[in-house]
């Protein structure tokens, strides 16, 4: 019968000479298709199938512990339910695939397992092993339990014999003939993996081999019965699990907890079925046999109950099926509160549901952490119990109205908890696996993951209406389409009292819509101002709300909008950082659910009416909240040159050039795209014609201020989408601590960044897919050409590109540098650092194509402040 | 020296006393080695200044018999206390586990290992081979700790000088590791020299007085069993059998 010869295991040489062969024989078998071990299972699991009833016998037999005809099940159960459960898993080459994602899962087998086998169910742990290592293409070398050995080995005998027939490599799986202690901790240094399965002791030896193993830990498994239970099918069911194979089960119930109302009923239906209930003097002779010291008595183990009686002194019919001992202890001075791993049951009362689940605590804690808990209740009724239950047992099984030895192992009462002998009790008990063990735990898993761009967008308000003198004819749809009833009107005190918002109120008056203005909005809107004005919105209640100015007022308006909308945001919140703005910690409330916000803006610069972002000062502390989250764009921005005209020069020179500044931050970004590449390019070109007709004429060029209005909004457009760079956050810094318009900072930084921006060999560059390498340089070449500035090389046009910026720049009167605007050299110095910094940490440098450094910022900012220019 | 006041005799040796002197006379057949290896432990936990007899010369008496000159040391042994008062047990107990606990305190980086000397133990038992495995494994996951152990600390191994400092005797098997493991072959000696009871007793004031747990104790019983049954004492047999043959949970 023997068709493999097999040298005998007994000593150290002789097994690192098998453990070699064992590495040899995987490295071939690593090459076998899915086809080749598919073919070597089945045929494994059918001849561990076929000698399920030898192999139960020769355990028994053997270790002198369990029932044959339950051994027989459990073999029976180790070849065909773990056969059935993996027949169509994949487990070589390509598990799993996804083109559109570019990821491929690739399961590759660990090397050899090193499996420790238990004497409770020394075949069975076998076959389930071994046909595990099979279909992982793994190998595996066993170290039996010397009780076991014989068993053990023929188990494992069997499943490698059928496995070499169907083609598997010889030396595939391989044992330890005369186990001994070094021996096995020579096969756990030397395996890849450890797959132990046995008492403590030997799972930290696993443990502590320094390999990874996969241990599973002792269980003291309580079983509640409920009150609302079926008593017959309870009681029947714990019968059914303890009697199992003489109780060996780990999952076994140990412990019964009855609770009072059904525990005469409970206690007579164990006697009916032929359990003994132990008197007194009877508990106190079992009790003293069971656990020696504190440990297991190997005698009873697996024994019958009638063997366990009569090793206590105690008669009891020899078909007694459970010995039951009444006791109260709960704690591990209990003997009957340890595992017994025989028919021997403790069966407690307990006062009520909670008390139950306080007694079944700690029993988990005596000794079965991680492992399994039992419920027997109606699930109809007492769903609640159930999730208390499931919350309180420390245990990886919950298992419900189930004979928890059969139930445990999975599959059989149960459906999806995965069939297995080797049962992870997680953290709680010491383990690295919390489920029970199967393919997946001994499979190394390569993930390919090919390189894929992110989505992009282009994220508008829903209208956006221009022409100059538009402003009342797009306010028609409010009352016409949207059926507004109540507008609130934000804006500064000099556009209300100017009668920059008289165009619109006239027309809300035309068409009976009410009104109400708030125009307290000053320059950097203070918290205290969008709560002063939130409240008066509040208290007006409008549908729709127009911000009419600058930056500010439509910044202001925002906030006020999403006060109004939700009064509870928190601030602090929603300004928190992101590295993407569609994977951001913090979800935007919804806007717009109350008001409709329209924004007006009266100078041509920010681009606020088409930006989803917005900057509010806490008053009292000072800290700035930039807000940028796509519900924060208006809904309808009106861009009409008419409010324009008589924009002050600083004002059309600071707004335009902070245009200008958009416009090439949002091209050299790296989310740009051509969506936004046409809007920056244009608005470009505009602000380049239009921008030192608008400074000098003013009022008497409609035409550059109408084009200055577009340029703006259009750079809006671009940045809204591609984001900005860290030309931006310098100058927020800068104006922040040194009082500069926002504009002039952005003037004064935008070249040098440029330069550092356009550099071919960065020190680093930014993280994103779509920014392959550094190629800054030739995007603002592109700008050049555009611009029709000339140049042959990339570096020409950006130096040409440079030069008509500065010449922009002088023609609306910007200075050369930060120190012309009267900031002295010493508090400019001693702000650096925090300057620095804090711009590292700005929104704006996460789209910047060059990821600064703090060393990199700071020469930046000398450079715009003494104007000359030193590389970086 | 003169060997004619003999104050106790055991099977492989005599013990006599000499004015200020105890002297140790070991049997013929007794091992040189074992007799050098007994004063250089003695010797070496002398250095971690606890009270012990101090050994005062080793030597080859003319017929060949080696003996261990120490310090005498006047006074009583807790036993013989115990047996006089036993309305004071449970104080000499609590000297008893003092004693003790301030010899765990020492380290001797130099003994031999107390796990190495029970994994020879375990070999030398002549049990089956399943249950030396299961001892070894046992043994293998126990805590490794560098302690001061006796090794055979019982009440008889006390003196209560006259003016009452305590002193600790028999220093022959003495050992560094972990003192639950010392703790356990006390209990068993208990249970073996006076009974359970007593024994249970001194095991709790052990477990409370050093904060350990009583089954961490209780984890060691199988293997200071196993040890003990080397020396083959037919009246221990079945009692150490019993304490041996356990096993883990699965």
């Amino acid at each position: 019968m023997e068709q493999v010869k097999t040298a005998i295991i007994d000593n150290v040489e002789a097994l690192e000479a098998k453990l070699a062969a064992l590495k040899k024989a995987q490295a071939q078998f690593a090459t076998y298709t899915q086809e080749q071990v598919d073919k070597i299972f089945l045929a494994a699991a059918t001849a561990a199938d076929k000698e399920r009833i030898p192999l139960a016998k020769m355990a028994v037999a053997e270790t002198g512990m369990g029932v044959v005809e339950d051994k027989v099940i459990k073999n029976h159960y180790a070849a065909e339910y773990i056969y059935n459960a993996y027949k169509n898993v994949k487990t070589c080459g390509v598990i799993e695939e996804n083109a559109s994602y570019g990821i491929k899962k690739i399961a590759e087998p660990i090397g050899v397992i090193a499996a420790v086998i238990p004497t409770t169910n020394p075949t069975s742990t076998a076959i389930f092993k071994t046909l595990l290592a099979l279909k992982t293409r793994n190998a595996i070398i066993i170290s039996p339990h010397p009780r076991a050995k014989a068993s053990t080995i023929a188990a494992a005998r069997v499943v490698l014999e059928a496995a070499v027939k169907a083609g598997a490599p010889e030396d595939i799986i391989g044992w330890i003939d005369v186990p001994s202690l070094e021996l096995t901790n020579l096969v756990m240094k030397e395996a890849d993996i450890i797959l132990a399965t046995g008492g403590p002791g030997m799972v930290k030896a696993a443990y502590s081999s320094g390999k990874p193993a996969l241990g599973v830990g002792a269980g003291n498994t309580p079983a509640i019965i409920d009150d609302s239970a079926d008593i017959t099918v309870s009681v029947n069911s714990i019968i059914h699990s303890k009697t199992f194979d003489n109780g060996m089960i780990c999952a076994s119930e140990q412990s019964v907890i009855v609770l009072d109302k059904v525990y005469a009923a409970v206690k007579k239906e164990f006697k009916d079925r032929g359990c003994h209930i132990l008197t007194a003097a009877e508990t106190e002779k079992v009790r003293k046999t069971i656990i020696i010291n504190g440990a297991l008595n190997a005698k009873i183990v697996g024994q019958p109950a009638a063997k366990i009686a009569e090793l206590s002194g105690v008669t009891v019919p020899a078909d007694t099926k459970v010995l039951i001992g009444e006791v109260t202890n709960v704690t591990i001075d209990e003997e009957f509160a340890h595992e017994k791993l025989s028919p021997v049951l403790a069966m407690y009362r307990a006062k009520d549901f909670d008390d139950a689940l306080a007694k079944a605590e700690q029993l988990i804690a005596d000794g079965g952490y991680g492992h399994t808990a039992s419920l027997h209740i109606n699930v109809q009724t007492e769903k609640e119990k159930i999730d208390k239950f499931t919350a309180r047992m420390k245990t990886c099984r919950i298992l419900i109205n189930t004979p928890s030895s059969q139930g445990g192992i999975g599959d059989i009462y149960n459906f999806m908890l995965t069939p297995s002998l080797t049962l992870g009790c997680g953290s709680w008990g010491g383990n690295s696996v919390s489920e029970n063990v199967g393919v997946k735990h001994l499979l190394n898993i390569k993930t390919v993951a090919e390189r894929r761009e992110n989505m992009l967008w282009l994220r508008l308000p829903e209208k956006v209406y221009h022409k100059k003198g538009c402003l009342p004819v797009a306010l028609d749809e409010l009352k016409h389409v949207m059926n507004k009833k109540r507008a609130f009107i934000v804006t500064d005190e000099f556009l209300f009292k100017n009668g920059y918002t008289k165009t619109i109120t006239d027309k809300l008056d035309e068409m009976g819509i009410v009104h109400s203005t708030f125009f307290h909005v000053a320059p950097d809107p203070t918290l205290a101002c969008a709560k002063e004005g939130a409240a008066a919105m509040t208290a007006f209640a409008p549908d729709v709300i127009i911000a009419v100015g600058g930056g500010s007022a439509m910044d202001a308006g925002k906030i006020m909008w999403v006060l109004y909308e939700h009064p509870d945001a928190d601030f602090m919140d929603m300004a928190m950082r992101f590295m993407d703005i569609r994977k951001r910690v913090y979800t935007f409330p919804k806007m717009g659910e109350k008001a409709y916000f329209i924004a007006v803006p009266t100078s041509a610069g920010t681009g606020s009416e088409v930006t989803p972002f917005a900057v509010i000062t806490d008053e009292t502390t000072g800290v700035k909240y930039p807000l940028a989250d796509y519900e924060l764009l208006p809904k309808m921005a009106i861009i009409d040159a008419d409010l324009m005209m008589n924009m002050p020069r600083g004002l059309t020179s600071a707004s335009g050039i902070d245009a200008m500044t958009h416009a090439l931050e949002a091209y050299a970004a790296m989310l740009a795209t051509p969506y936004t590449d046409g809007q920056a390019l244009v608005a470009l070109k505009l602000i380049f014609e239009y921008l030192p007709r608008a400074y000098s004429n003013g009022a008497n060029d409609p035409e550059a201020r109408e084009k200055m209005a577009d340029a703006s909004t259009m750079a809006g457009i671009a940045f809204a989408n591609a984001f900005l760079g860290v030309c931006h956050s310098m100058a927020h810094k800068l104006g922040a601590f040194h009082h500069l318009p926002h504009g002039i900072a952005n003037a004064l930084l935008i070249t040098e960044v440029m330069r550092f921006n356009a550099s071919e060999t960065p020190r680093k560059m930014g993280t994103f897919p779509q920014y392959a390498y550094p190629h800054t340089k030739e995007r603002y070449a592109e700008i050049a050409d555009f611009l029709g500035f000339g140049g042959k090389t990339a570096d020409e046009k950006l130096e040409n590109l440079i030069a008509k910026i500065e010449e922009l720049k002088s023609a609306v009167g910007i200075k050369k540098t930060i120190a012309e605007y009267n900031v002295p050299e010493e508090s400019f110095l001693a702000t650096l650092d925090s300057m620095v910094e804090q711009a590292f940490d700005d929104q704006c440098t996460g789209a910047n194509p060059r990821y600064p450094l703090m060393s990199e910022i700071k020469q930046m900012y000398l450079n715009a402040y003494y104007g000359k220019h030193e590389n970086v | 020296m003169k060997l004619d006041k003999v104050v106790a005799v055991r099977a492989d040796k005599t013990v006599y006393r000499d004015g200020e002197n105890i002297i140790k006379v070991f049997s013929a057949d007794k091992p040189k080695s074992d007799v050098l290896n007994e004063a250089l432990n003695q010797a070496r936990v002398e250095e971690t200044g606890i009270n012990i007899p101090k050994i005062k010369d080793v030597t080859c008496l003319e017929d060949g018999r080696w003996a261990i000159v120490m310090d005498y040391i006047p006074g009583k042994t807790l036993a013989s206390m115990m047996e006089e008062h036993p309305e004071k047990l449970n104080e000499y107990l609590d000297k008893f586990v003092d004693i003790q606990l301030k010899m765990h305190a020492q380290k001797v980086p130099l003994l031999n290992k107390l796990k190495d000397k029970m994994s020879r133990k375990i070999s030398e038992t002549g049990l089956n081979a399943t249950i030396r495995y299961e001892l070894n494994v046992r043994l293998e996951s126990m805590p490794k700790h560098t302690k001061l152990c006796h090794g055979d600390y019982n009440p008889s191994n006390v003196i209560i000088r006259d003016d009452g400092e305590a002193y600790v005797i028999d220093w022959a098997h003495a050992t560094q590791g972990n003192a639950s493991a010392d703790a356990a072959r006390t209990y068993l000696m208990l249970n073996l020299t006076y009974n359970q009871k007593f024994a249970d007793k001194y095991l709790n004031l052990f477990c409370a007085k050093s904060d350990t747990a009583k089954q961490y104790v209780l984890k060691w019983l199988p293997i200071v069993a196993a040890s003990q049954s080397v020396k083959g004492k037919p009246e221990e047999k079945e009692l150490l059998q019993k304490w041996i043959d356990v096993v883990e949970y699965e």
